[in-house]
């Protein structure tokens, strides 16, 4: 190829009309041919200035993002997503929540030493004379009860049992309600002291609406006192 | 109009070194002259973004291998562009033209049988005043519009062989002028 027939292909490869298999192959010829490259480089800059003649175009708003996101780059002026495990927010919270975490177990562990052991305290009530027992209280603190039966006690049909409790030092019984024979139970003992080793507990049997004085009348029908659980 | 105060050398270079920020700025002084060259040559705007697109991903890839000692930063920038339209273009053409012989039978449009357009200052505008107005209209609508030989034959109503011979004889008295 002449000098010559070399810059009429630059040139016309420049111009743009060159079919499209000369354009392949002169773009081709450019990664190795440096004659060719310099007078294709010479005619882009001879025939640049009339690329002025085509009116700018304003681009659509989303040319620009469309090009970022093929670049996989980040919007400029955002900054970049934070991954996870760089949240300085999570891990404040995470490091908060663990905190707060310790110190209500810490708390519950200082002021509630009873609810680590589920039954504090025992009460097994059996008939005066025989006995046999009837009912088990257990007590997994102060506050409350659970009256388990051991049996269906057999009562007259027109009475009823009355539930009793009464610490050593207290004045006199206090009626925890009535109770049916075979019933389970559970009873708040928040209006009262709280529970007490070797409190009495007992069951009377009373008219069918309770004891009429408050306080026991009729014969004990089962009777224990409260042993702490080591 | 070139800007002066942008250096393009600078911005690909620091394209070259993944500094995001610059591709931007070339974006923001550059895109929509960069877009209304793919328009003229493409014809369709979503076609000419769809150029853009691809011209800035072949710019921020490409700016490592820009030598400047070859040529102008500018001139690079809008050579990658023009010649993907051109690209684009020519793969249609080859497409749908079916035959030059039979294009150059086809009737010219006489309201475009010149590039309407005014002389600016520079060296190739000068020279371009030397060409007959006929032979001009060759260079500006294959440069510009993207046109090709035979497409040009047709929007001037002139024979296929006579376009060719005119560019041929233009682009030697151009770079002969220019030189």
């Amino acid at each position: 190829m002449t000098p010559e027939e070399l810059n009429d292909l630059a040139g016309e490869y420049v111009l743009g009309t060159l079919a499209a298999e000369q354009r392949l192959h002169v773009q081709q010829r450019l990664e190795h041919d440096a004659p060719l490259r310099a007078a294709v480089e010479a005619w882009e800059q001879r025939l640049l200035p009339l690329t002025e003649l085509a009116e700018p175009v304003a681009p659509s708003p989303y040319l620009w993002r469309r090009i970022e996101r093929s670049l996989g780059h980040h919007a400029v002026g955002d900054t970049p997503p934070v991954p996870w495990w760089n949240l300085l927010a999570l891990w404040r919270g995470l490091a908060g929540a663990g905190l707060l975490a310790s110190l209500v177990l810490a708390s519950l562990l200082l002021t509630r030493p009873a609810a680590i052991n589920p039954t504090a305290y025992v009460v097994v009530l059996t008939a005066p004379q025989s006995q046999a027992p009837g009912w088990v209280i257990q007590a997994s603190n102060d506050q409350q009860i659970q009256l388990i039966p051991l049996g269906v006690m057999q009562i007259p049909a027109d009475k009823a049992l009355e539930f009793w409790t009464k610490g050593d030092d207290w004045q006199g019984p206090v009626s925890l309600g009535l109770v049916k024979p075979g019933q389970s139970l559970s009873i708040p003992l928040d209006k009262l002291p709280p529970l007490a080793p070797n409190q009495l507990f007992e069951m009377t049997l009373e008219g069918p609406n309770g004891s009429p004085t408050g306080k026991p009348t009729g014969p004990i029908q089962a009777i224990g006192r409260a042993v702490k659980v080591i | 109009m070139p800007e002066p105060l942008f250096d393009y050398e600078a911005c690909l270079l620091a394209c070259a070194r993944g500094e995001q920020q610059a591709l931007r700025q070339l974006y923001e002084q550059d895109c929509a002259r960069l877009l209304g060259v793919a328009k003229r040559i493409a014809r369709d705007t979503a076609l000419a973004e769809d150029i853009v697109h691809e011209a800035f991903i072949n710019i921020w890839n490409g700016a490592g291998g820009f030598d400047p000692r070859r040529g102008s930063a500018r001139g690079w920038v809008y050579s990658v562009t023009r010649h993907l339209a051109l690209n684009v273009m020519r793969k249609k053409g080859r497409e749908v033209a079916l035959s030059d012989e039979h294009e150059q039978t086809l009737a010219a449009d006489p309201s475009t049988e010149h590039f309407e357009y005014r002389a600016r200052s520079g060296k190739v505008y000068q020279c371009l005043e030397h060409l007959e107005p006929s032979r001009r209209s060759c260079i500006l609508h294959a440069y510009v519009d993207g046109l090709s030989h035979s497409e040009i034959a047709q929007k001037l109503g002139t024979p296929l062989g006579t376009v060719k011979a005119w560019i041929k004889r233009s682009l030697a008295a151009l770079r002969e002028c220019m030189a």
